[in-house]
């Protein structure tokens, strides 16, 4: 059974059509990477996955269970109570502005979710927070705050975050895209550190060669649509104009 | 009149001053951030009736607004008023018509909340209303506390308008006095307790300030 | 959040009709034509020494409100001084908060507005002037300025329609002031030429300061009576019959002789002579 189906997707912004028919399938553990030139709608896709942007047409399955449609009349449809919440607790997402909140300090951001949310017992959330935060090198930043922190910090903040509510499937939205050149080896190396555990991970990302080395699969999106799509060699080697052009353009 | 009396006197109206202020924060401080829901209510019929009764409150003087709640009920409604209801019309019509202001400095700052912020506590398994009080409203309070700070501080002078329905709050015990007396010493004496309690309530406020600079 | 803001201004509006409601309970309750049963609400302006104001102890006082309570003490009543807004009197006596207005009130040109009880003390409308203006006359007053309090005798007297209309029409401008202390401030500053105001009130603000003269032309003279909202004569009835018996069993003398010094000379006492007249009428009818 797939972790994440999304069936025909369509999305429309005041009448632009910014996702034109997409399908694509994540399994357990697999590694997916979307690729493709700013605006194709890769963010969108993303968006739309963890129900942060409603979809005009298609169909959303997690785990097996529909938990997003479009009836034929045209209303989109979440289901009730109990089986959204469980959708959403399959899946994280890793923001390109991390959206850490400032007036917590880094552990209460990660615990108060836990804690508040999941309903753990404060001394287990602070406890696992504290293995995460060792994990990501940042044990003796837990009483900081995010304005002490710098970008690749806050984003691994962030991706520990992510990672306490335990998801089957993590989305990072162009993790690296808000940092310092200098920061982004430090937050590549943890998320390469995320698959060797075998998390499920679905990652937007602008860096080609991270993407190449690190997915199962690899999706190639441009003006809204699939334009290859396959296993990273297949997809880096397959010879699409507008693959040639896009990174034509990434080496100037 | 020795300078123990006015002080006493004083005192005494000082007391009913800090009444009217202190109920009028209680009540409009909530009562505001209610209004500034209604707002920024999807409704567009709510969001009207809030944006007319927002215009009123701050288009018109305070203490017509008083005369109003207070004799309304009588010459509109043909009510007869209790000796409760003076005080209570003076802290309706303060509380009413702060809370129009307030919710206006709730409304610019919840506005200008990043939505990442409302979309990180989505995704972590927020609800809606745990994202308004665990997330958002610490951040908002943060905001627009400066403002608030001036809101308060003119409400301290502004006590002083319930003498229109003649609550004899600090001001009016100075004229009074000052009548009995003919010398304008008390109102030196009032201007140096107005000051004080200024100086108060605006050293609390930068307390409170203080105590939340430990982010930006 | 819609329906929560819904429920919340329901219950207000809810609410606020239940508090006018439990207001309403009250409204038939007056027996004896008093606003508060057994309470005598009396209303007055705390800055209107000697008639009412604030004494030494920090207590409302002064000749109206003496008598007040003497009426009370034979009544039975408990007093209540309700310092007002004097721009806000005629609400409050309208809307029933205060039973009446017994503050050195004028009643001449007020017949239509008010019930009146008799009147008690005679009082003139005169001008009060720095000793070193020069001003010795009404006639001295063309092109001055000139103060008189909002809403008061003075001002009506003076203005359009008034008995003094003319003299007031020489002025160079009839300004209005919202309490003594600021005029008499104004006049020592040269703001104010001359002010316009009660002779008991004048005699009261003199005695307190230094270089103030009263001219010896009065504008007017009239009568202070106690006010009652329009058509309230029974309230007014008992009124009557008790400064009666005050004068005869002498506590009006009394109280009168605390403020001799005060502002009120005998000669302005005119309760004897009302009542007098009173009598003479009935015993004509």
């Amino acid at each position: 059974m797939a972790l994440l189906e999304m069936k025909h997707i369509r999305k429309s912004f005041d009448g632009l059509e910014v996702i034109r028919d997409i399908s694509l399938q994540v399994d357990q553990g697999e590694v997916l990477s979307i690729i493709g030139p700013s605006g194709s709608g890769k963010s969108t896709m993303l968006r739309c996955a963890t129900m942060l942007e409603t979809i005009d047409a298609g169909e959303i399955w997690y785990l097996g269970e529909k938990t997003a449609w479009v009836e034929p009349d045209g209303t989109m449809v979440y289901p009730k109570g109990e089986r959204l919440k469980k959708a959403h607790s399959c899946f994280g997402l890793v923001f390109q502005n991390f959206n850490l909140f400032p007036h917590f300090s880094v552990l209460k951001n990660i615990v108060d979710p836990m804690v508040h949310n999941q309903k753990k017992p404060k001394a287990e959330a602070v406890k696992e927070a504290m293995d995460l935060l060792g994990r990501m090198g940042l044990a003796d930043k837990a009483d900081a705050y995010p304005c002490q922190l710098s970008g690749g910090q806050s984003q691994r903040v962030a991706i520990a975050r992510a990672l306490a509510l335990n998801p089957q499937v993590l989305f990072f939205d162009e993790p690296t895209s808000a940092l310092d050149p200098e920061l982004t080896g430090e937050v590549l190396k943890v998320i390469r550190s995320l698959a060797e555990l075998h998390i499920a991970m679905v990652i937007v990302t602008h860096e080609m060669n991270f993407a190449k080395e690190i997915s199962d699969h690899v999706i190639f999106m441009d003006k809204g649509m699939i334009e290859v799509e396959g296993s990273s060699e297949e997809v880096f080697s397959a010879k699409n104009d507008r693959m040639k052009a896009f990174f034509g353009k990434l080496e100037h | 009149m020795s300078f123990q009396v006015m002080m006493q006197q004083l005192g005494s109206g000082l007391l009913r001053s800090i009444h009217i202020f202190a109920l009028t924060l209680l009540f409009s401080l909530p009562l505001g951030l209610l209004v500034s829901f209604g707002r920024m209510s999807k409704n567009r019929i709510i969001r009207s009736i809030v944006w007319i009764y927002i215009s009123v409150m701050r288009g018109t003087p305070l203490m017509l607004q008083l005369l109003a709640v207070y004799f309304g009920p009588f010459y509109i409604g043909g009510l007869k008023l209790g000796t409760m209801w003076r005080f209570t019309a003076i802290i309706i019509a303060f509380s009413v018509n702060y809370a129009a202001y307030f919710a206006e400095i709730y409304r610019s700052g919840i506005e200008s909340m990043p939505p990442g912020q409302y979309e990180a506590a989505r995704i972590l398994g927020y609800s809606r209303t745990s994202t308004f009080f665990r997330i958002i409203l610490p951040q908002v309070i943060k905001r627009i506390l400066p403002s608030v700070t001036n809101e308060v501080i003119t409400l301290v002078k502004d006590t002083s308008l319930a003498f229109s329905l003649a609550y004899a709050e600090m001001f009016t015990i100075a004229k009074q006095i000052a009548a009995k007396e003919t010398s304008f010493m008390p109102f030196l004496a009032a201007a140096l307790f107005y000051y004080v309690f200024n100086a108060i309530v605006a050293f609390g406020m930068e307390r409170i300030e203080k105590s939340l600079n430990y982010y930006t | 959040m819609k329906k929560i803001l819904a429920g919340v201004l329901c219950t207000a509006m809810a609410a606020s009709l239940l508090g006018m409601s439990s207001f309403a309970d009250e409204t038939e309750a007056a027996g004896n034509g008093l606003a508060e049963d057994g309470k005598f609400v009396v209303g007055f302006d705390a800055e209107y020494p000697p008639y009412g104001y604030m004494d030494d102890n920090g207590d409302y006082t002064g000749f109206d409100l003496e008598l007040a309570a003497a009426v009370c003490d034979l009544e039975g009543w408990e007093l209540v001084a309700r310092p007002i807004d004097w721009d806000s009197k005629d609400m409050e006596l309208g809307s029933g908060n205060i039973d009446c207005i017994w503050n050195g009130f004028t009643m001449n040109g007020r017949e239509d507005s008010y019930t009146f009880s008799v009147p008690y003390v005679d009082n003139s409308q005169v001008i009060v002037t720095a000793e070193d203006t020069g001003i010795a006359s009404l006639d001295d007053l063309a092109g001055k300025i000139v103060g008189v309090q909002a809403d008061s005798a003075a001002l009506s007297l003076l203005e359009d329609g008034g008995d003094q209309a003319d003299l007031g029409a020489t002025f160079g401008e009839l300004q209005q002031f919202g309490d003594y202390n600021t005029a008499f401030a104004e006049l020592q500053a040269g703001s104010l030429d001359a002010v316009a105001i009660d002779i008991g009130v004048a005699n009261y603000q003199i005695a307190g300061r230094e270089g103030y003269v009263i001219l010896d032309e009065y504008l007017n003279s009239e009568q202070y009576a106690v006010g009652f909202k329009l058509g309230n004569d029974a309230l007014c009835g008992i009124i009557n019959a008790d400064l009666a018996t005050l004068l005869e069993n002498g506590t009006f003398d009394e109280i009168a002789a605390k403020y001799e010094d005060m502002g009120i000379p005998a000669d302005m006492l005119c309760l004897a002579e009302s009542l007098g007249v009173e009598a003479e009428t009935e015993a004509d009818a």
